[in-house]
């Protein structure tokens, strides 16, 4: 099951050329979209800086994580649907679109960095729940875009799917971020810590779970 | 035609629930007194207004609960009207600062016909003059005041009148919970035998849960507007009530995104699933974790004990019983109305 996995990864890597474009894109407009908000904002300072790094995360997510079922052609939909198994295909998409958002959030939190000319306090702290944080992500958008394919308007349909499902895991991940850059005194990021975790785990039960019954038309 | 039981017990009961909730009087209480702290050795003048009260019938008594469970009487009071009167109070003894049965008292006033009525928060305060010899004062014990058993619904500081809320705020609440997990059933039931009847069966319940559920939302914002003093508070329980809406609205849009019967279906019956575990975690799991000002979370007592009294409890279980067979009887109306549209289009 495994090699399997890892071939479905690999294939993705190399057979999706048009993937990689799209990735490279979504980095882009990353940037962009970072220098955008420094420039208008002129100086981000305090909580805004955790509060607009959040939700320029969660905007960069959807857009890397939310197409992950839709942007392929039916012709190779029904090559999938011959070649891989439902959960094996999940779990490979699942760990593709975690490095994916792992690069890409690399990326925002060193133009952060750049940009506002600040490290981070507590790298330790801020390593923790970014990860869970995007985890979190990953498994909410990774199971909606499954669910949303058949959709008539997916695009949308994936952001109001997916928005209610990604405020708890954002207002977790920035309370202690918050905490993990000194702004707020918290003795309980511990137990944030372990309820985010417990989503990311909900989430990816639930994703391996129902994933038979919304692969196939 | 088949009768229908359960529809004939949901008009009484629903009926009764109107009735009593909105009817039933609330105990007499205490509605505010001043001042709120008493010195000691000097001649005290508490003006308590009672709401509900008939402090003219009979003899009206007023006392100082102390922390040590004991009670010292007023020496005068004045009765005013039905619902106003001034107690007069003299501590001829020190409130050593380190004594904790001297730190917070309780008002009480006694009268015959309505038992005893109690106001929290009474501050007694040590006299400016240190060290003077005062009379030992006489003491008695709580079972003094006079009980008295009514059907009535509790008086409670700040909540007042809004007590009545419980009946529909917490009854709707509750209703919405076990359509929405029925609702769960029926889905499941869909994905296991691929039986069409069972996803409209599931999908009219969960409209009518989401219908309770924005129901629940107005109320309770209502009772917090009289009680927390605004529509919209930022308790965390709130927010993710409002989260959880969100999420069962969009199971409805996306159920009318997709047009293509059977992968609507089963889409729409795994979205339900997922949604509905995601409303328990975000309603019963993460508030607890955190402050709420809602009972039950962030160390607030739960419904237990005195907080629901047997009055209560005689409206408000029935209430949940009332909204649960109202829910279900709208919920067939909805999923009758949702057959004849599929027979219409096949």
């Amino acid at each position: 099951m495994l090699t399997r996995i890892y071939h479905i990864i690999r294939k993705d890597f190399l057979v999706g050329k048009r993937e990689r474009q799209a990735f490279l894109a979504s980095l882009l407009y990353l940037v962009a979209i970072t220098f955008v908000v420094f420039k208008v904002f002129g100086t981000l300072e305090g909580p805004t800086r955790m509060g607009v790094f959040w939700i320029i995360m969660v905007f960069i997510s959807i857009n890397l994580v939310g197409y992950s079922f839709s942007l392929v052609s039916d012709r190779r939909r029904l090559n999938h649907y011959q070649l891989y198994d439902p959960v094996e295909f999940l779990l490979a998409k699942l760990l593709t679109n975690i490095f994916k958002l792992i690069v890409a959030g690399i990326l925002l939190i060193g133009l952060f960095m750049l940009f506002s000319a600040q490290g981070l306090k507590n790298a330790a702290l801020f390593a923790q729940i970014y990860l869970l944080a995007s985890f979190g992500l990953v498994g909410v958008l990774t199971f909606v875009s499954s669910i949303a394919v058949y959709s008539s308007n997916q695009m949308s349909m994936v952001t109001i799917l997916s928005l209610p499902l990604l405020i708890p895991v954002m207002m977790i991940g920035m309370r202690v971020s918050l905490v993990s850059e000194r702004m707020f005194f918290d003795t309980s990021t511990g137990n944030s810590l372990l309820m985010l975790f417990g989503i990311d785990l909900l989430m990816v039960v639930l994703s391996v779970l129902f994933i038979s019954f919304t692969w196939k038309p | 035609m088949k009768l229908a039981w359960w529809k004939l017990l949901a008009i009484p009961m629903m009926l009764y629930v109107i009735l009593a909730g909105t009817l039933i009087p609330l105990k007499p209480g205490i509605y505010t007194y001043s001042p709120t702290r008493i010195t000691a050795y000097e001649d005290e003048k508490i003006k308590i207004q009672g709401y509900n009260t008939h402090f003219e019938a009979g003899e009206t008594k007023v006392w100082v609960k102390l922390l040590n469970d004991r009670m010292v009487p007023a020496h005068r009071v004045n009765v005013i009207n039905e619902t106003n009167l001034e107690a007069s109070f003299k501590f001829t003894t020190d409130f050593v600062r380190e004594d904790p049965a001297f730190a917070d008292a309780t008002l009480i006033v006694d009268t015959p016909s309505d038992g005893y009525s109690i106001a929290p928060n009474l501050r007694l305060k040590a006299s400016e003059v240190k060290n003077r010899f005062g009379v030992f004062m006489d003491t008695y014990p709580l079972t003094r005041l006079t009980q008295v058993d009514d059907f009535k619904l509790p008086f409670r500081q700040i909540l007042h009148e809004t007590i009545r809320n419980t009946f529909f705020h917490v009854a709707i609440w509750m209703a919405m919970f076990l359509l929405l997990l029925v609702s769960c059933y029926h889905s499941i039931q869909y994905l296991r035998k691929g039986d069409l009847a069972a996803d409209r069966t599931s999908a009219s319940l969960t409209s009518v849960g989401l219908f309770f559920g924005i129901a629940g939302l107005l109320t309770g914002s209502m009772w917090a507007k009289f009680t927390w003093g605004t529509f919209w508070t930022n308790d965390i329980k709130l927010n993710m009530s409002a989260i959880a809406m969100l999420i069962y609205f969009a199971y409805w849009l996306l159920r009318n995104s997709i047009s293509d019967i059977d992968s609507r279906a089963r889409t729409s019956s795994v979205y339900n699933l997922f949604a509905f575990t995601s409303l328990m975690i975000l309603v019963m799991v993460i508030p607890r974790f955190s402050d709420s000002l809602h009972p039950g979370n962030g160390g607030n007592p739960a419904f237990a004990g005195e907080d629901l009294d047997s009055t209560l409890r005689a409206v408000f279980y029935p209430a949940i019983i009332a909204y649960t067979l109202l829910g279900f009887w709208m919920a067939q109306l909805y999923r009758r109305y949702l057959d004849l549209l599929y027979n219409h289009n096949d």
